[in-house]
């Protein structure tokens, strides 16, 4: 068939048999094919679009996470030898445990810039509300956010947790151990009231110990955003073999 | 349109086959390591953050 293809033979080749097919279709035919083709072209794009946020994103996020967590799990087998309380935030500080939403381990780290939560890691809020790390020790909230699709897709589930499920966050030291008590399915992305110290659309009116996780909702849409809160219930020395708390065993 | 890329490329039907899948990896690449990447943060698909702006 190569030997049809060139467009300027307008004869017969006499060895082919068959007549070549019409070479010059019309202006308008030209332009729908083309229109068509681009039409084709677009779906194309659309769909690798899709294939790029929902599963290439997590491939790329989860290598990034595995890796940083990887590193968070080297620096903590070192002996320390800074003196207490020097925490180094840059490469996460913990990592964040969620039996109901079946994803293994999260690690969390500074900031809800995208820069940060698109390596596939759970942040901290740093604004517009500073979250209190349970590290201090102080009364305060503990914000999170993270991916609901794509880059990781850290709390995909986030609707699988139902009140009194447990939520433990694990750091070099401790498992700090919460208890979910309120879900809000559905709030706006202004909502910052979510996050304060004492949140109080969660029926807290006393400062405590909570913990916030934010993701948006309904999936795969940034529309809204779904919050959920828990209080912390206990702390856990962490043992020489980090063997996990009851929740998570 | 891609009548005319397959056209223009030179060697036998097999030869364009090979280019053409180069041609469309070599696309879906750019795709996913620059395009992508660049317009996801302009579209409204994946913010998760509650803030005030």
């Amino acid at each position: 068939m190569a030997a049809t293809a060139d467009e300027t033979e307008e004869t017969t080749d006499a060895s082919e048999p068959e007549p070549a097919p019409r070479r010059r279709p019309g202006r308008i035919a030209l332009a729908v094919s083309v229109f068509g083709e681009l039409l084709i072209t677009a779906g194309v794009l659309l769909g690798l679009f899709v294939v790029y946020s929902l599963w290439w994103t997590n491939v790329i996020a989860d290598r990034k996470a595995d890796r940083q967590a990887d590193k968070v799990r080297e620096h903590w087998a070192e002996p320390q030898e800074s003196g207490p309380g020097a925490l180094d935030t840059k490469d996460g500080i913990g990592f964040l445990h969620v039996p109901a939403m079946h994803n293994g381990e999260v690690l969390v780290e500074k900031g809800t810039g995208t820069d940060v939560l698109n390596d596939g890691v759970a942040g901290y809020y740093t604004d517009p509300v500073k979250a209190t790390l349970p590290t201090t020790g102080k009364a305060g909230n503990f914000a999170l956010a993270a991916h609901r699709d794509g880059h990781g897709a850290k709390f995909h589930n986030i609707d699988k947790l139902r009140k009194g499920d447990p939520i433990v966050f694990e750091t070099r030291d401790d498992w700090y151990v919460y208890k979910v008590y309120s879900i809000l399915p559905e709030t706006s992305k202004y909502n910052v009231k979510a996050l304060s110290a004492v949140p109080k659309e969660s029926g807290r009116k006393k400062p405590g110990h909570y913990i916030t996780l934010t993701t948006c909702t309904p999936v795969y849409t940034s529309r809204y955003r779904y919050v959920v809160w828990g209080e912390l219930v206990r702390v856990e020395k962490v043992d020489s073999e980090r063997t996990p708390p009851k929740e998570l065993r | 349109m891609y009548g005319w890329i397959w056209r223009h490329l030179p060697g036998n039907a097999w030869v364009k086959a090979l280019i053409s899948l180069v041609l469309v990896l070599a696309v879906v690449y750019i795709l996913f390591q620059y395009v992508f990447p660049w317009a996801e943060p302009l579209l409204p698909f994946n913010d998760v953050t509650v803030d005030n702006q």
